[in-house]
């Protein structure tokens, strides 16, 4: 008989769920089938893998929260938007005729201010933008980008080939500045782009722009800035790795401490723990950092960095782990 | 429909005579009646749905989700079939949706709080001993391969296989729960085996 013919009955066996009627017919051919024995033993140990994933049981405190959420939940579903206001107004205990004259007149009231909000708002001069003006960077002095006032970067285009890079922005009218990576203009816009832009986007390609210039005081300490307080944790984790070429120092040293210590991140922490070790690896035994890992290793509120911790210090030797 | 010992039942069990009474109620619009239900099922409704989206923050949404539709539409249940039932049909196709969203998204990452700590680290039960680091995290990266593998099934033999593997529900009740046949129900059942005997395979 086809050996397909039984394969779901192994499945179904093993759950204790093979019908009577199917199971003689089935262990006589396991009884003869090698290949069949073999595939109920993986399916088998299959289970045993799966056996592994931990079942996940609600604390008595998540069961409370998540009831106090349904709860509040079901108030706004029972009483809708009219509701929610009458119970304001019943929470601010207004007699029911008094509730009408005086909601329309802070409804007036509103209504004047936002008039009055209007009437003298201020009148900025608008940048409209334009077909881009293109720029290089060795045309330009230090004080023209710092009196340019830019509003908005909105393309960073690094050239891997010829190592240049485009960068378009609006100041008083939209630019394309384009230059050397190498040129101290550029690294100037990059590095504020990367420290002070508000586009995560745009900080990532400035970061994967600069990353390979990081022997430049002012992109070194940009990258150790981003890998500090950029507010993505896909940057911090592109810093992370962008450091990993970075030549040794105090300040990198730190920098990754503190990562170690603070980020809010556990991915970036465990990422910062096979950073540091392969930085200790290369330069040498340093005490800050295995200091640093004990601490974790037993304080970290994560368990899975906890345990990294703890490896890591075994790897560099520290027996006492 | 008879779903007895097969669906989770509540440790605090009424009759049918008083559940039916409670139901009566809520549909009335009692308020009280209608938590009253949902105390009965609900830890079972969050163990479900914290199986299914190890996250305690989308556990905690899905089951938000899942009674507000129970409240919304408690008007037409009829009283001939079973609550128990209904209502998991209900959780069923919450936690369904939840996987179709999931998949389009192509999320195979551990879920994220919002501190950004993946919560599926957080949840594991501590209470295991950890004796040798080194193997509990070998454990750790287990987990994380099991729910990978997992999370690439489609949601429909995802969910068929946390019910018969983790929830231990019959065959027949899966089918019930998700108006289909028992047939069915082992077709999917096979194929998220065969599919996790691929993606597992080195494990075993």
């Amino acid at each position: 008989m086809d050996c397909k013919e039984f394969e779901e009955d192994l499945t179904l066996d093993l759950y204790g769920d093979l019908p009577p009627e199917q199971r003689a017919a089935y262990e006589a051919h396991l009884a003869g089938c090698v290949h069949c024995q073999a595939a109920r033993e993986e399916v088998r140990g299959l289970h045993e893998v799966l056996a592994q994933r931990p079942r996940l049981e609600p604390s008595p405190d998540f069961l409370a929260e998540c009831r106090q959420a349904l709860v509040e939940a079901l108030d706004r579903e029972r009483l809708g938007w009219p509701g929610l206001i009458r119970e304001w107004l019943s929470f601010l205990q207004l007699p029911p005729q008094l509730v009408a004259p005086r909601l329309a007149f802070a409804l007036s009231l509103i209504v004047f201010g936002f008039g009055v909000g209007w009437m003298l708002r201020p009148r900025a001069a608008r940048v409209v933008p334009s077909e881009p003006v293109n720029v290089t960077a060795s045309s330009l002095a230090g004080a023209d980008i710092e009196n340019m006032h830019i509003s908005d970067i909105s393309r960073v285009a690094p050239d891997p080939k010829t190592g240049d890079v485009r960068i378009t922005l609006d100041a008083q009218r939209r630019v394309t500045l384009e230059g050397s990576l190498d040129d101290p203009h550029i690294q100037q816009l990059l590095v504020y782009a990367m420290k002070s832009y508000d586009n995560a986007g745009i900080r990532r390609d400035t970061l994967d722009a600069l990353r390979a210039r990081s022997k430049s005081p002012n992109v070194r300490a940009a990258l150790l800035y981003t890998l500090q307080h950029d507010s993505n944790v896909g940057n911090r984790l592109a810093a992370l790795d962008a450091v990993r070429g970075m030549e040794g120092g105090d300040d990198l040293q730190q920098s990754l401490i503190e990562v170690l210590e603070h980020d809010g991140n556990m991915g970036v922490r465990v990422e910062s723990v096979d950073v540091l070790v392969d930085r200790v690896e290369k330069e040498g035994r340093d005490e800050a950092v295995l200091s640093a890992l004990g601490r974790l290793a037993t304080s970290d509120a994560n368990r899975y960095v906890r345990l990294k911790c703890v490896s890591a210090l075994r790897k560099l030797g520290n027996d006492g782990f | 429909m008879e779903l007895a010992g097969h669906i989770p039942e509540e440790r605090r069990q009424l009759s049918g005579a008083d559940e039916s009474a409670l139901i009566r109620r809520a549909q009335e619009g009692d308020p009280e009646a209608f938590e009253a239900l949902v105390r009965m099922y609900d830890q079972n409704v969050l163990r479900l749905a914290l199986q299914v989206v190890r996250s305690q923050e989308e556990a905690r949404d899905l089951y938000q989700e899942a009674f507000l539709k129970v409240y919304r539409s408690l008007r037409y249940f009829r009283l001939e079939s079973r609550f128990s039932t209904w209502l998991y049909r209900v959780v069923m196709n919450v936690c369904l949706d939840y996987l179709r969203r999931q998949n389009t998204r192509k999320e195979v990452q551990a879920p994220e709080s919002g501190d950004g700590q993946p919560e599926y680290f957080q949840t594991v039960p501590e209470a295991r001993p950890v004796l040798d680091p080194e193997r509990a995290a070998h454990a750790s990266e287990i987990g994380r391969r099991i729910q990978a593998a997992l999370q690439r099934l489609n949601p429909r033999e995802r969910l068929v296989f946390e019910l018969k593997h983790y929830q231990g529900l019959k065959l027949r009740a899966i089918g019930q729960l998700c108006k289909t046949s028992e047939q069915t129900v082992k077709n999917c059942l096979f194929r998220a085996t065969q599919k996790l005997r691929l993606e597992l395979g080195d494990l075993v």
